[in-house]
């Protein structure tokens, strides 16, 4: 079973690392240390199973075990951390296990079972639906031309709806997500604003309103290219949000 | 665990609960005492038992009126904010005096039973002993609130208590340092060894916290215990610069008073950012003071749950200003990006 180790502290993965070597059949394929290398690099080395710190930088463990749900090939995961207060949130990120630190070797070994018998049944974890989310997100996981992005969320400019997908607008360009804009409304609900049916703009990057001479009404984005259209629906609250910045 | 987390909710009024039986003996209690005063008094009639048992009667049935009816408006007292009940409670108690004396005036002149003063018209009668209930209840009404300011200060001091207590033992401190520690024992024991004596030091530290003073030596020396173990836990993320070495030793201060803040720096600060950086403590000192500041850097958008922090500060200005009152200084610097705390400590 091949198996990546993700926490921020070296002495840490250095011990984890060591046990795991003890015991058969298991191979370290790999170690992360915040939580969004650990969602890269499972996507790159495709371990069975992910031993994930909660906490750690830029993505503690908990989102990132929501962003390792959703990738291609499934993958069990194991949390462990030094003191037990995110237990219950952590069996809702559908763990397959929890240890605590420091991890005695038969309970290694237990949760290492565990996480064979959730590989072996090809399970695919559900994606909670956005909304439910226990907390909100740090960042958004996007694919882009096949390969694995991790976008901050306080990076992106605007969700643009188009088709089925959501196009993130953001600092260093753009990605495709399949979420709907309205989950996103709701879970990003105090950092974005609707302005357009199809549109969600982060409050901070919002400058000024301004009307075209046929009528239309038009938000300028700070960092974006073209300022965006905002709906007649939309406009009233808009405009108390503006004169509120 | 309902009681405790409503204890710790200020209460919505100070108001006592008027249908309790302990403020229902308090109350007919004082009614009787000022009964008593009234007819003890030197006046014209003299002192005679059949005054005292009516007017004790009077006065008992007018307590219990007014008792009666502030415990019924209970649901009032939840609802109006805490500033409006205590003049609302008093003005009830107004006007049911008034009625009742003026009803009981009425009654007495119509029976002719010469119950009440005879010489007195309804309104002289009502006036005076409306007066009487307004004064006894003002004062009844100032004993609760002192009471209630009184018992929640007491509440608050054990909650600060409490709040320092759990920040000095941080099961997620403790576990990690056992989990660091076993992780060298099997690679560099003698590593082992020193992390296990700081791990003793710290925890000595935190049990004798809030005994008395230690010196500026043994803070220093604390927090050295402190950060070598995190910088065994973080590796080369946490950087330390140092600049203590000029700091006279002896200095008493409280204990546990500075550890915090470096704690701060590294759990806010340090631990934040994937690749780390540098906690910078300065220290000066002259003869009439200490300067100690501790600067780290942190990440731009906070993390959701930094609220330890803040709680942690509170505790050490509380500390602070009673040891030391307006002579010691802790200011807070929040860049952008950084994060700066100064402390000023008085000597002598």
């Amino acid at each position: 079973m091949k198996v990546l180790i993700a926490d921020d502290e070296p002495l840490a993965r250095e011990r984890m690392a060591a046990m795991l070597a003890e015991l058969p059949d298991v191979q370290v394929v790999g170690q992360a240390a915040d939580g969004r290398e650990a969602v890269l690099r499972a996507e790159e080395l495709r371990p069975d199973c992910v031993i994930l710190d909660i906490a750690m930088p830029v993505l503690d463990g908990l989102e990132a075990a929501r962003h390792l749900a959703q990738l291609e090939s499934p993958v069990a995961v194991v949390f462990c951390t030094a003191y037990d207060e995110h237990a219950l949130e952590a069996f809702d990120a559908s763990a397959v296990d929890y240890l605590v630190k420091p991890v005695r070797r038969e309970r290694l070994a237990a949760a290492l079972e565990r996480a064979r018998r959730f590989t072996g049944e090809r399970f695919r974890m559900p994606a909670a639906p956005a909304g439910q989310h226990p907390q909100r997100r740090t960042h958004i996981c996007a694919r882009l031309r096949g390969n694995l992005k991790l976008v901050p969320v306080s990076d992106i400019l605007y969700f643009l709806a188009e088709d089925k997908y959501v196009v993130v607008h953001h600092v260093g360009g753009e990605v495709l997500i399949e979420e709907s804009l309205k989950a996103l409304e709701t879970e990003f609900a105090d950092r974005f604003v609707r302005i357009h049916r199809n549109c969600l703009v982060a409050t901070d990057r919002l400058g000024g309103l301004k009307r075209t001479p046929d009528g239309r009404m038009f938000a300028d984005i700070r960092g974006a290219e073209a300022p965006l259209e905002v709906s007649r629906r939309n406009l009233p609250s808009l405009r108390k949000l503006v004169k509120a910045l | 665990m309902a009681e405790p987390s409503s204890r710790d909710q200020p209460p919505a009024s100070w108001l006592p609960d008027f249908c309790s039986l302990s403020v229902v003996g308090a109350v007919m209690l004082v009614a009787e005492v000022v009964v008593l005063v009234i007819v003890l008094s030197p006046s014209p009639q003299g002192m005679d038992l059949q005054r005292l048992l009516v007017a004790s009667v009077f006065g008992e049935w007018l307590a219990l009126c007014c008792l009666v009816s502030l415990c019924r408006l209970k649901p009032v007292w939840l609802r109006v904010q805490p500033r409006w009940g205590p003049p609302i409670a008093l003005a009830i108690v107004v006007a049911i005096a008034a009625l009742a004396s003026a009803l009981v005036k009425w009654i007495d002149e119509g029976a002719h039973l010469g119950l009440t003063n005879q010489g007195d018209s309804p309104f002289d009668f009502a006036t005076s002993t409306t007066l009487i209930a307004a004064i006894v209840s003002s004062v009844l009404l100032r004993y609760y609130y002192v009471r209630a300011q009184w018992q929640r200060e007491t509440r608050a001091q054990a909650k600060a208590q409490v709040i320092a207590l759990q920040a000095r033992i941080r099961p997620h401190f403790l576990f990690n340092s056992m989990n660091t520690i076993a992780s060298l024992i099997r690679t560099r024991p003698e590593a082992a060894e020193r992390a296990v004596e700081d791990l003793s030091e710290l925890f000595r530290a935190a049990l004798a916290a809030g005994e008395g003073m230690s010196t500026l030596g043994q803070e220093l020396a604390l927090i050295d215990s402190y950060l070598a173990i995190e910088t065994l836990r973080l590796g080369e993320r946490l950087r330390v610069d140092h600049d203590t070495a000029t700091l006279p030793a002896d200095v008493p201060i409280p204990s546990l008073l500075l550890q915090p803040l470096v704690e701060n720096a590294v759990l806010h600060g340090i631990q934040p950012l994937p690749a780390g950086g540098v906690v910078e403590i300065r220290g000066t000192a002259t003869p009439e003071r200490i300067d100690l500041s501790i600067r780290n850097p942190r990440p731009t958008v906070a993390p959701a749950h930094a609220r330890g922090n803040r709680t942690a500060l509170e505790n050490i200005r509380q500390r602070m200003r009673y040891h030391y009152g307006d002579r010691g200084k802790l200011e807070v610097d929040a860049g952008d990006g950084y994060y700066l705390v100064a402390v000023t400590i008085p000597r002598a």
